[in-house]
């Protein structure tokens, strides 16, 4: 069984932010691997070590996005591949569309039971490339897996969090799924793990090994600027014994109409 | 210029957030006949498994008031369920059907509800339209190269938003709950009486593509059938990792029954067990908008208050008094939650009556 799974390099969140004309400004260096993408990496190998296989850890991006696949290669994924956009001039501003694009052109030529994704980018939200390659590729998909089995047939079994219960989906080998970080908590790599990783193989591709021009890539979406959220104002806080307390905050929501 | 959207209907009825989108969509191509002159129109798409077929009355009481220009409605078997290729091929024939196979530019704008998560990425490729996610709010105006679709969109976890464009001939977007307020339907129309043979409506037929595309729903495993829809709810009574045990999941469930209001829950909770995993709110869950939202034991991390700032009013019950929750709770109220609900309880039990 051969699993590829798309894995991104995200800024951390919880980093300090701030934003001045327009701009964001944090330490881009504090990246990570996307938590929903980690969540994927995990399902794959748990798969793996129940069927036998192998797991392959694709990303696209800046060289520097090969720390992403290391830490992805010591948690037990076999092989990595860089599709390097270090020299391309729309990389900064390359939008889901944009990735769908290139990473549907070096499936295409690849053979698979499974293609893996986030379902979505954990500073963005935008959730939008893993459906969009399924698009292009005409392969069929399920979004936001919370469970995944391989069945007898070489299918999986997928369960996917709905609007209002879970749809137990059953999908045919060579589909693509979408998974969610509430699927399992991703291994920590081990010190083995991490010295085993050093030797596995990374293989950075051009965009024009793929056959993508830059054209191919223009973004179709464009950030104009980064603004504040408009933040909540920290109310009232009432600490004098919970019968005060709540007689207080029930009288304001008597008031307020919120009681019925 | 068509504003088309795909309605999204839950047990027999539109959801509040479909709705909400349908009003902006109204509100938008007013806007822009009146000051551009330019022709816009509002049509609808309704995807049902309902073997009666077109049922005109039901739809015009539904959104008569909202004048939609034309609905095009798929009925097929398939929507029993959620199927994410026969949705895109139904919003795919009504797209073409309306824009004259895409001659006519169109703005395609639904509700960000994880039915429409699951095929907006699929359908921006399939109808070549750039697309816009999770928007709080937005903004279209009609160009010579196109439309032109501005929106403002949360990132980081809800830390930062974005101003974000797109110009293409067919753009999309999805909306956040809560974004936008619903036309008072009594306000437009004469009181809610339209004439059910003036809705302009059309049939559309799904394709069903080869099987390798199709996925197959085996099973459906619902949460309990009369708990209220989180992203429609009034209220919300959230529990967190606080609520350690019975004995306080029977204090959230009472006060929620007071309120009629929904239960939500955090990652910690959900993932531990103690709740549905459809009852997370946050950013890998939900994103709601009630009128109230109260927060139980819950520490207020930001992947959390991603999904609850576009709540009126929020009050937060925390035994920590430097918990984050209480830089975003309206109310806030330091103290052990085996104590202060039991209070909080009973104080609104008497004001009740
Ligand atoms: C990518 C990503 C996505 C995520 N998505 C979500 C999401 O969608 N939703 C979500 O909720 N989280 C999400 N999380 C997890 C989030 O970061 C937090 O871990 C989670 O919200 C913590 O839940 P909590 O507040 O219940 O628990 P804790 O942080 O452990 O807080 C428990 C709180 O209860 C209080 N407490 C304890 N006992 C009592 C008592 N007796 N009376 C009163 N107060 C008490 C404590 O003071 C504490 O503040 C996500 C994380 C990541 C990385
Ligand atoms: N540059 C990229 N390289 C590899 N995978 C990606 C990239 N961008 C997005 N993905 C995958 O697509 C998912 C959804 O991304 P997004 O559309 O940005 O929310 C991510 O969780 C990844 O699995």
């Amino acid at each position: 069984m051969k699993i590829f799974v798309s894995i991104k390099m995200v800024p951390d969140v919880s980093a300090p932010m701030q934003i001045k004309n327009d701009e964001l400004i944090m330490d881009l260096d504090r990246a990570v691997l996307n938590a929903y993408d980690a969540s994927a990496v995990e399902e794959a190998l748990v798969l793996k070590e129940a069927h036998g296989g192998e797991v392959v850890v694709v990303s696209v991006g800046l060289a520097k996005a090969a720390e992403t696949l290391r830490k992805a290669l010591a948690m037990g994924a076999d092989s990595a591949v860089l599709i390097s956009t270090e020299n391309v001039e729309a990389t900064v501003g390359m939008d889901s569309s944009s990735f769908a694009k290139v990473l549907a052109a070096y499936f295409s030529k690849q053979s698979y039971d499974a293609l893996f994704f986030g379902k979505q980018s954990q500073d963005t939200d935008a959730g939008l490339t893993g459906s969009m390659v399924a698009e292009l590729l005409v392969i069929p998909y399920v979004s936001n897996a919370v469970g995944i089995s391989r069945e007898a047939s070489g299918g999986f079994l997928v369960k996917r969090q709905g609007d209002s219960g879970q749809e137990m989906v059953a999908a045919g080998a060579g589909c693509l799924i979408t998974c969610s970080n509430d699927m399992n908590e991703p291994r920590i790599p081990k010190l083995k793990g991490i010295m085993a990783s050093k030797k596995k193989p990374l293989d950075v591709l051009s965009l024009s090994d793929l056959g993508v021009s830059e054209g191919d890539v223009a973004p179709k979406t464009r950030i104009t600027a980064y603004r504040d959220i408009p933040a909540r104002q920290a109310g009232q806080k009432f600490s004098e014994g919970a019968a005060e307390d709540a007689g207080w905050v029930a009288e304001i929501l008597e008031k307020n109409d919120l009681l019925s | 210029m068509i504003f088309l959207h795909l309605l999204t209907v839950q047990n027999g009825g539109i959801k509040r957030s479909s709705l909400e989108v349908l009003s902006r969509g109204r509100e938008l191509v007013d806007s822009i006949c009146k000051s551009s002159g330019d022709s816009a129109e509002l049509h609808a798409v309704v995807c049902s498994p309902e073997v009666a077929g077109w049922d005109a009355a039901k739809w015009s009481a539904e959104i008569g008031a909202y004048n939609v220009d034309k609905v095009w409605s798929a009925t097929d078997e398939a929507f029993k369920e959620h199927n994410n290729q026969a949705l895109l091929s139904a919003v795919q024939s009504a797209h073409t059907q309306a824009t004259g196979d895409g001659t006519k530019h169109s703005v395609i704008a639904m509700a960000s509800t994880e039915g429409v998560k699951d095929i907006l990425g699929a359908l921006s490729m399939r109808l070549g339209a750039s697309v816009i996610a999770d928007v709080s709010e937005f903004e279209i105006s009609a160009e010579n190269d196109g439309i032109q679709l501005n929106a403002t969109r949360p990132v980081m976890a809800s830390k930062a938003q974005t101003k974000v464009q797109a110009t293409a001939n067919h753009v999309m977007v999805s909306v956040r709950s809560g974004s936008y307020g619903i036309i008072d339907q009594a306000a437009l129309g004469s009181d809610g009486d339209y004439d059910a043979n003036t809705i302009s409506h059309q049939h559309v037929s799904i394709e069903h593509t080869d099987s390798k595309l199709h996925t197959q729903i085996r099973e459906i495993i619902t949460a309990a059938a009369d708990t209220i829809d989180l992203n429609e709810a009034e209220a919300i009574v959230a529990a967190g990792r606080g609520v350690k045990d019975e004995t306080a999941k029977a204090l959230i469930d009472e006060l929620a029954d007071l309120l009629n209001a929904g239960i939500g829950a955090s990652r910690a909770l959900t993932e531990a067990g103690v709740y549905d995993p459809s009852m997370q709110i946050g950013q890998t869950g939900k994103v709601v908008s009630p009128q109230l939202y109260i927060a139980v034991g819950i520490s207020g991390a930001i992947q959390h208050v991603a999904g609850i700032t576009n709540s009126k009013v929020i009050v937060a019950v925390n035994k920590d008094a430097d918990a984050p929750i209480f830089e975003v709770a309206d109310y806030g109220i330091v103290g052990d939650l085996y104590e202060v609900l039991p209070a909080l309880i009973a104080e609104i039990k008497r004001r009740k009556g």
